[in-house]
């Protein structure tokens, strides 16, 4: 159960870790310019150093009950140790009584697997910023630069410490955000600014569906009963949760939930981690600084897909049809980017491709259920490829900025230091046994070879499935050693090929000490995890990470993916085999120097021609999305702007209102031109109108009153100057008839006979139950007919 | 109908003053001279000196001839005063036209 | 010529418009006649009928039509003719038609004062003027502005209308002596008996008289305006005084200015 964190300044520690890369972000971004580059660099390189430590005793050193190895070796409780810190409530709507709720905190969760995540980041982070120092010592943005680095840093950790999916989306667009700046760095080279641009738009569009993936999760779970009204991690592992993850969803009738919210994550997932059809911005990405490669398009941000998969397994797992997506894309981007790899003569590029490939290796083993694997090739892999990077590094800042491998060659004399940690990655990333890269890439091989041979599967997986991912991803690995050790062998060995390479020197310490740390990880690292065998019993730390991980990632999600021993050392050798026969074939073609066998071999009209084309052209598919995509969507754009902006907006309403202002001033000024006679036309409009507004009355009515003598009634025309000229006829008694003087003859019937005033006098008891009162102008027209019973007030009788 | 004609009664004076107003209302309107306008002011003068007189005939009534006196003297004094401003305008500009003295317009 | 024939019809058709507003006469218990004025001059109840009701009722209508005509036809001729003497012409013509008009309503006093004050000092003054800037204007309709003039002249119509029709039904609140020869105006005071004075004197010693003057009469005004109505007269003493001050120095020739009488 979560523990009650220990706190420092009022935050639990680990906390920290995430809080000190942002301040020093802060303290760079606002206050840079202020700071020497002493002070950059020691505040920036400080602060991830320091979350490194605090890290290490936060997940490590025993003291009291709260580090989570001492748990985890004395197994103080029995579900999974996690630190948990809420720092606040986000958003939050409703009560937890409607069926909308939603609560968000800003919470963070500190468990086995997201601390394994934290110590990559920023242990290679510490590396790479120390890196840093040395490769950007010329930078005029020294400070900017160190700023989005820690604030990169501050991002991914919040990315992998959050407790639910709402914060990891703040990480991860925050890690958007820093890519984008850090790619885009040097931004007065117009095309640096488009790869940067580029990154973005599309990581946005991975984005998007990772937006409607979270949305679609929040409604499956929350409408009706409230399972999850944050998104917390813990909530959607729950088996309520799980219960609606395999419920069959309206959308596509026969599709269980989990399918379609795992296909969107996935989505999001290939966004972020460059798979396919997402991948096309992280080889223009490399036109960022290279430390910036290292970092965040090798070793952090472009992981965070497959953290994020590996995180939510349990929802994956769910679905089949989810995770034959994952593992098939995952596949297929690791043979397409390591057929880009061959053709490609920028190093960075290379690497680029090589990283693209690598991370399908991530998802296959991640889209067959085998997390731990994943996990473990991510960590390798953050290891020897943020040291290829930092080498290419290396060997571009000694041949004074190319990274054209043409150019290069036989830079082993020159640069002893960079040449021996470069072969140390090669071997490890080409699976050279006993090397890290070797046990990771097997852990992956294998798992597919159990689930092609004896593993239970889900249903609707084929059976022969295992298999074909095993073989595609084993030409795959075959393919990375080929092109890594041509990569190699080029730059290295042979002669020089250019003036440059002559004069080429050995990198400061700052530079090289890094490059010898991570080698030795990429060498020994892989000791971790070693696969499991029944008939040896080998030391306890050799499983550490697989059972490290256990309490995080559901095991019973897991489908069965152990093979025996035997074919485990089967296995090994044939992974062992691929890696030497890779190593050996660029060898044979590249031992010396460029090859004039490849040459042959691609020239027009031979075999390998047009494969080499397509390769060195990525397969067009930059340009297909061009055409497509962006063309299109500019068109629209357009459109839009010049008929809805330009017209509608400015023509029509702004324009348009000005017109008419004009127009109502012109009929305005009219009135005053100085003319006298102008001004007594107002007057006499001014006389007709208040004769016509006069005129139109209210209704006749008849107003009385008691006085003394009797009540006196009151006919009020109501029709204003009108009034003027009427007669009146009363008819007081109620019998129908106009009411006569009283001295004329009853068949008298001229109007001098009725009574034509406008007030009268009469007794109370000679009024009727109603008084009727006709008004008629003398000019003619019928005039108005007023009827009123009249009412005396109870008490005092008169109004 | 012909009653309208031979019996002659107080709505044919009123009629009559009301007519009379309205002519003179024209002519200040209508024309540009201001002399002319001034003319038919005094016909408004005196159209509604016709409808007091009337009235008072009506109710019996000789405030209303009082009333009549004042309004002729004022009429007076307002013409003494009016042509005189008439005459020191036509001194600077020559012409008495109303529509070219538009010195009101600002 | 012309111009005239059809003024006098649109005036004509006009009065007939608001007298003929509204057809049948109101649904009412019993049937029901218009309303006739009485005709003036009949021999009333109160009073002797005095000198200015000899005739039948028919010769003052024609008197009444004649001079009316004689009013509308002089005002028309003020406001349409170019050459300002012509339209002097016109007005006195119309001062003279409405002393008429005022003699038969008994303001007797007034209709001297009418062609006194107006025909023979106002107008004198207007011809001094003219005199002084004889200038014809070159259009006696001016077509400036003409939308507002046509609008004014609309609701000018609209007026004449609207202010005929509410005047024509007006109702005298005392039809006695509306209908009869208005009542002579007694006028009593005491006043101290003179030398072998026949009239016989009340307890305080003045004698009692009262006289009787005709509605309208010289001695009459006379009475109200220095009986009751003395202090709007004294204003309008002060009043002149003020306005002939005025004029004088509003005309005055400025020290360094001569005037020319008169050049074209």
């Amino acid at each position: 159960m979560p523990d009650t964190a220990p706190q420092f300044l009022g935050l639990p520690l680990f906390a920290w870790v995430i809080l000190l890369p942002l301040v020093g972000a802060f303290v760079n971004l606002v206050l840079g310019r202020w700071l020497s580059r002493q002070t950059v660099h020691v505040v920036a390189v400080g602060v991830v150093v320091a979350a490194f430590a605090i890290a290490l005793c936060a997940i490590f050193f025993p003291s009291g009950d709260w580090s989570l190895l001492y748990k985890f070796k004395h197994r103080t409780d029995e579900a999974s140790p996690e630190v948990v810190a809420h720092l606040f409530s986000w958003i939050q709507v409703g009560t937890p009584n409607d069926s909308w709720f939603l609560n968000i905190g800003m919470d963070f969760r500190l468990d086995t697997l997201s601390s394994v995540m934290v110590l990559i980041i920023t242990g290679v982070g510490s590396l790479i910023h120390l890196y840093s120092t040395g490769y950007m010592s010329d930078e005029k943005r020294y400070s900017a630069y160190f700023g989005y680095l820690n604030l990169f840093t501050g991002s991914m950790l919040i990315l992998v410490l959050a407790a639910n999916m709402p914060v990891m989306f703040i990480g991860w667009e925050g890690v958007g955000l820093c890519s984008f700046l850090l790619i885009g760095f040097w931004f007065e080279n117009p095309d640096y600014a488009t790869a940067g641009r580029k990154a973005f738009v599309v990581n946005r569009i991975g984005d998007f569906a990772f937006l409607l993936g979270m949305f679609l999760l929040w409604y499956v779970l929350n409408h009706g009963q409230s399972l999850a009204p944050g998104l917390d991690f813990a909530d959607l592992r729950s088996d309520a949760a799980q219960h609606v993850y395999t419920m069959k969803d309206g959308f596509f009738g026969t599709d269980r939930w989990a399918t379609i919210i795992g296909i969107l994550l996935f989505i999001g997932a290939c966004g972020k981690s460059a798979q396919i059809p997402l991948y096309v911005w992280l080889p223009d990405a490399m036109a960022g600084p290279t430390p910036v490669s290292a970092l965040i398009h090798a070793a952090t941000m472009v992981t965070a897909g497959v953290y994020m998969v590996c995180r939510l397994g349990f929802l994956f797992a769910a679905s089949t049809t989810a995770m034959m997506v994952v593992a098939t894309i995952g596949t297929a981007t690791a043979l397409i980017a390591a057929f880009y790899a061959f053709a490609q003569t920028d190093m960075k590029k290379v690497l680029a491709y090589s990283t693209v490939s690598q991370l399908g290796f991530m998802f296959a083993a991640a889209g067959t259920g085998n997390w731990v694997a994943a996990i473990f090739h991510l960590g390798t892999h953050a290891f020897f490829k943020a040291g290829l990077f930092l080498g290419a590094g290396s060997v571009m800042h000694g041949m004074a900025g190319s990274g054209d491998i043409t150019k290069m060659g036989g830079l082993k004399k020159h640069m002893p230091i960079t040449r021996a940690t470069f072969l140390i990655y090669c071997l490890a990333i080409a699976g050279f046994p006993l090397l890290s890269g070797f046990f990771s890439k097997d852990e992956i091989l294998g798992g597919l070879w159990a689930l092609g041979h004896w593993g239970h599967h889900p249903e609707g997986w084929p059976d022969w499935y295992g298999n074909f991912l095993w073989i595609t991803l084993l030409i795959a690995a075959l393919g990375t050693a080929v092109y890594m050790w041509r990569l190699y062998f080029l730059v290295f060995e042979g002669e020089e090929r250019s003036e440059t390479a002559e004069h080429a020197h050995e990198s400061p310490w700052t530079m090289w000490v890094p490059l010898a740390v991570l080698a030795l990880l990429a060498a020994f690292a892989g000791v971790i995890g070693l696969p499991h065998l029944t008939g040896t019993k080998l030391p306890w730390f050799t499983h550490a990470l697989s059972s490290w991980l256990a309490p995080s990632i559901d095991e019973a999600t897991e489908l069965a993916l152990h093979n025996s021993d035997n074919a485990t050392y089967e296995l090994m050798g044939v992974a062992s085999l691929v890696g030497i026969a890779g190593i050996g074939i660029a060898w044979w073609l590249y031992g010396r120097g460029p090859s004039k066998k490849v040459e042959t071999w691609t020239a027009e009209g031979h075999l390998l021609h047009e494969p080499y084309i397509a390769s060195k052209n990525k397969l067009w598919v930059d340009e297909l999305y061009d055409l497509v995509i962006v063309r299109p969507f500019r068109a629209v754009a357009r459109g839009l702007f010049e008929i809805v902006d330009r017209f509608i907006i400015d023509t029509v309403f702004v324009g348009g209102w000005a017109f008419l202002v004009g127009i109502l001033s012109r009929i305005s000024r009219w009135v005053q031109n100085g003319q006298v006679q102008r001004y007594i036309v107002g007057i006499v409009i001014g006389a007709a109108a208040i004769f016509f507004f006069a005129s139109r009355g209210h209704h006749a009515g008849i107003a009385y009153r008691e006085i003394p003598q009797g009540v006196e009634l009151k006919a009020d025309p109501g029709a204003g100057l009108s009034g003027v000229g009427v007669k009146y006829r009363w008819d007081v008694d109620n019998d129908g008839q106009w009411d006569k003087k009283p001295d004329a003859a009853a068949d008298d019937t001229s109007d001098a006979a009725y009574i034509d005033t406008p007030t009268r006098l009469v007794r109370r008891g000679d009024i009727g139950s109603e008084v009727t009162l006709w008004i008629i102008p003398k000019s003619g027209g019928k005039g108005e007919t007023v009827t009123e019973a009249i009412v005396f007030a109870p008490s005092e009788g008169s109004k | 109908m012909s009653d309208l004609f031979t019996h002659v009664g107080y709505g044919h004076f009123l009629a009559l003053s009301a007519v009379l107003f309205t002519i003179g209302v024209a002519g200040v309107l209508l024309r540009r001279n201001i002399l002319i306008i001034m003319m038919s002011i005094e016909l408004m003068l005196n159209a509604a000196n016709l409808t007091i007189l009337t009235f008072a005939r009506m109710h019996g009534d000789l405030s209303g001839h009082s009333f009549a006196l004042i309004v002729i003297a004022v009429a007076a004094a307002e013409v003494a005063v009016g042509l005189a401003i008439v005459v020191a305008l036509f001194r600077g500009r020559r012409h008495v036209d109303v529509d070219r003295i538009t010195m009101l317009k600002h | 010529m012309k111009r005239v024939v059809l003024a006098l019809l649109i005036l004509v058709g006009l009065v007939a418009i608001a007298q003929a507003q509204g057809a049948a006469p109101s649904p009412a218990p019993a049937g029901v006649t218009h309303t006739v004025v009485a005709p003036m001059g009949q021999p009333g109840v109160s009073t002797p009928p005095t000198d200015v009701d000899t005739g039948s009722g028919a010769w003052m209508a024609l008197l009444f039509w004649t001079f009316a005509g004689v009013a509308v036809l002089g005002s028309i001729f003020v406001i349409t003719r170019r050459n300002l003497i012509a339209a002097v012409m016109g007005m006195v013509a119309t001062f003279f038609a409405i002393a008429v008009l005022y003699m038969m309503l008994y303001a007797s006093f007034l209709a001297v004062i009418q062609m006194l004050v107006y025909a023979g000092a106002i107008m004198v003054l207007f011809v001094f003027v003219i005199m002084v800037l004889n200038k014809p204007e070159d259009e006696p309709w001016g077509l400036v502005g003409l939308p507002g003039k046509a609008l004014a002249g609309l609701a000018m119509l609209y007026l004449l209308v609207r202010a005929v029709g509410v005047l024509w039904n007006v109702t005298p609140p005392d039809q006695k002596v509306a209908m009869d020869a208005p009542p002579q105006i007694v006028v009593s005071w005491r006043e101290q008996p003179k030398l072998n004075d026949p009239r016989p004197t009340d307890q305080n010693g003045l004698v009692p008289v009262s006289e009787r003057y005709d509605f309208g009469s010289t001695a009459a005004v006379g009475n109200s305006l220095f009986g009751e109505y003395v202090f709007p007269f004294e204003a309008i003493s002060i009043l002149l005084l003020i306005a002939v001050v005025g004029a004088i120095a509003i005309a005055r020739p400025l020290k360094d200015d001569h005037d020319q009488p008169g050049v074209s």
